[in-house]
């Protein structure tokens, strides 16, 4: 502790005056700008009052990109927190662990591959008569779910958020890992002695005693799937039609395609709300926020 | 304050640009291939002048065209010793957004790539453009009688000029001349041969049209013929115009059918809405479809891939009973723009005439085949046949419709483009797009009155 709060004040000035100067200023900004019809490039402003905001409730497109980020987000809350947690849990298990260092790897690889490389690779591998997806289909007897992936309305959305759980289980699965290892072997041990399967481990000690890492992997799951863009920026650009759009590629569109940065603006102040509330739902959902044994 | 907030994200955007792209004083390619013509330095008066830099952005950035703007940069200022040139290039889709973000702070380019039409005159209108008119004016207009008048009029706007245009460019169906041989078809004039030679194709199995519309300008560049050939000319005009469009008459609704049905007949490839404009025609390369739509400036690539011979092209047919006007190309000049805020706008200018002038013009059409808007380069040029035939094409008509997407607001197309996905997928009807399309129109027209 330091003896002089104002001397501890003083050392955090410099860092207070970053994150006012690069998140709060322009979140302000933001807000400010969301009431004036403008665009980047000319000087012309015109106060509009809060017609943006009213635009948000009769724009179609809208509801789109907010289904699509809520398909998203519980689509990789499944997935990528759900199923990097087993993948984790069975690299950890003993029958796996000489085997851990090989799959670690090969799951986490996609994480640092750009998803300029990724999504034009599955953009080939996805079409439907020279990609390999669907012969692939075929091959094991799913032929009958073979489509025109990213060209059809119904399937493009769900085609691409299956490329980014490919591509992210992978980190999910490491945050995991690390969670578990700070497991005391002990207390699988003495469960094993009581007779324990290791189900039954996994779901009365593993789960709970990685319930931080769950409440941070959701965290950073549902937050990056509103936040979306380069996957649908790349695969799709928001088609067919406006099906495929999410909230920040058509914050984008708005904002460096059709000239409306006031728009886009309050495209920007409605995913911050949406954030905030979703954000504060976990928190509380989680709990205080706080490891066991903390004070 | 907002400009200078904008300014922090445009200088991060150039320095990737500049990471990825950019290219400041680029080495001349030394195999001489795709290098402009390059006149000896005659700089020595030059040494002791201000420096001067220019930001120049074009949208050229694929490695069959970009060594060609890089060696005219690196000849321009050979000769201009105390001008540096950085140049810089954003694909055809990248650059209409990074325009967006640069030209409103003070790292825009001095010179910049924009398509003719509303997309141009959407930066004149916000004052960011500088007028043109006086320089070409100059010596009894001897800049301006360099140029085809196709070139310029469309980068006019209430009768001043404001771009320079480099090529002149129009979109053909291109057809393998093998396969119309072997089914005993030519080239067809009207709507009916061409849905007759279309049918013939698909009854002997042959894809008849290649077509890819994964980014919908694809099909955009089919509507803006039929909306010309179907819509009375004055009506389009007034329509296309953001304070007068209304899109009401029927001729556009017919429009959209006579495209649908194309697809509905089975005249395309399958899966259109993923496949890409360049796969399609890599497929029609392969000889698995007879016809393609495609642009002349794309000619070069053809004679690149399966030589100067064994393929032909044809406008868009005509369509008697459509009230446009006949023998218009789809169409448009590419060129540049000089911003209103260059420091060195004289220097600027002389590049820009530096690039259009009958060497560099000559040089465009022999390095990589673009038919240039400068009067009497092809001739000088001794250009291969097939580049004479499609600049012929384009002398003979009476007209160009501009590409639908850049001719129109902008908001107007960015519903209009997404909905002719959605018609091809067969979500919605041409009726129903062209509400969406009035609607839209309606709401622009509201904004600025």
């Amino acid at each position: 502790m330091y003896k002089s709060q104002k001397r501890a004040l003083l050392y955090a000035v410099p860092g207070m005056a970053l994150v006012l100067i690069f998140v709060y200023y322009p979140l302000i900004l933001t807000f400010y700008n969301a009431f004036y019809r403008w665009n980047a490039f000319s000087p012309v402003r015109t106060f509009i009052g809060f017609e943006n905001f009213q635009r948000l409730f009769s724009d179609p497109v809208i509801g789109i990109a907010l289904t699509n980020n809520t398909l998203y987000a519980v689509i990789s809350v499944i997935f990528q927190c759900g199923l990097g947690l087993v993948l984790a849990a069975v690299l950890e298990n003993k029958m796996f662990s000489k085997f851990q260092g090989f799959f670690r790897t090969i799951y986490f690889m996609p994480v640092v591959v750009s998803f300029a490389v990724i999504g034009i690779l599955w953009q080939l591998a996805l079409h439907p008569a020279s990609g390999i997806v669907n012969p692939f289909l075929h091959l094991i007897g799913l032929g009958a779910f073979a489509q025109d992936w990213l060209g059809q309305s119904t399937t493009a959305i769900y085609s691409i958020i299956f490329v980014s759980q490919w591509q992210n289980i992978g980190y999910i699965m490491l945050l995991f890992l690390v969670a578990m290892q700070k497991i005391p072997t002990d207390y699988y041990e003495a469960a094993a002695i009581d007779g324990a399967t290791g189900i039954k481990s996994f779901f009365h000690i593993t789960i709970p005693l990685v319930k931080e890492m769950t409440l941070v992997t959701v965290v950073i799951t549902v937050i990056g799937a509103y936040r979306v863009f380069d996957e649908v920026f790349i695969m799709t650009e928001g088609g067919p039609g406006m099906s495929s759009q999410t909230l920040v590629t058509y914050m984008y569109r708005t904002g460096f395609r059709t000239d409306e940065m006031g728009y886009a603006s309050a495209i920007a102040v409605l995913m911050f709300v949406v954030l905030l509330i979703l954000t504060l739902i976990q928190i509380r959902v989680a709990g205080t926020g706080r490891s066991k044994g903390e004070g | 304050m907002k400009k200078k907030f904008i300014a922090i994200i445009a200088g991060i955007l150039m320095l990737l640009l500049f990471a990825t792209c950019g290219t400041a004083a680029p080495a001349t390619d030394p195999s001489g291939a795709g290098a402009p013509a390059q006149t000896p330095p005659a700089a020595a008066a030059d040494a002791e002048q201000e420096p001067i830099t220019l930001r120049f952005l074009h949208k050229w950035p694929e490695p069959e065209f970009r060594p060609w703007f890089d060696a005219l940069v690196e000849s321009y200022m050979e000769l201009n010793p105390h001008v540096t040139i950085i140049a810089e290039a954003a694909g055809d889709d990248p650059i209409k957004d990074l325009l967006r973000i640069v030209i409103g702070t003070d790292q825009q380019p001095d010179v910049f790539f924009a398509w003719s039409g509303e997309f141009a005159n959407n930066f004149v209108r916000a004052g960011v453009v500088l007028d043109l008119t006086p320089h070409l004016d100059a010596d009894g207009g001897a800049w301006r009688n360099t140029f085809m008048r196709a070139g310029l009029e469309p980068y006019e706007m209430d009768g001043r000029n404001w771009g320079i245009p480099i090529r002149v460019n129009s979109k053909v169906f291109v057809y393998n001349e093998a396969l119309f041989a072997e089914h005993g078809l030519t080239a067809p004039e009207t709507w009916d041969e061409f849905l007759y030679v279309a049918q013939t194709f698909r009854d002997a199995g042959i894809t008849p049209i290649g077509f890819g519309n994964a980014s919908p300008w694809a099909a955009c560049h089919y509507i803006t013929g039929l909306n010309q050939k179907m819509v009375p000319h004055d009506v389009r005009l007034v329509d296309y115009y953001f304070m007068t469009g209304e899109f009401t008459h029927p001729g556009y609704v017919a429009a959209h059918d006579m495209f649908l049905e194309l697809h509905d007949l089975g005249f395309f490839n399958p899966y259109v809405n993923s496949t890409t404009h360049s796969m399609a025609r890599e497929a029609w390369f392969m000889g698995e479809s007879a016809m393609f739509y495609l642009s002349l400036g794309e000619f070069r690539t053809i004679a690149a891939e399966i030589g100067p011979d064994g393929w032909g092209f044809f406008p868009m047919p005509e369509i008697p009973w459509g009230e446009g006007r006949p023998n218009y190309l789809v169409g448009a000049p590419d060129g540049f723009l000089v911003s209103a805020f260059s420091q060195h706008p004289e220097q600027a200018i002389d590049f820009l005439q530096y690039m259009t002038n009958m060497e560099n013009a000559v040089s465009l059409i022999q390095e990589i085949g673009w038919p240039s808007a400068v009067i009497g380069a092809v001739e000088a040029a001794d250009a291969p046949d097939w580049l004479i035939a499609g600049v012929n094409n384009l002398a003979e008509a009476d007209g160009m419709a501009l590409w639908l997407d850049t001719d129109i607001h902008i908001r107007i197309a960015d519903v209009w483009l997404p909905g002719l996905q959605e018609l091809l997928e067969g979500t919605i009807t041409s009726e129903e797009l062209m509400q969406r399309v009035q609607a839209i129109a309606q709401e622009v027209r509201a904004t600025y009155e």
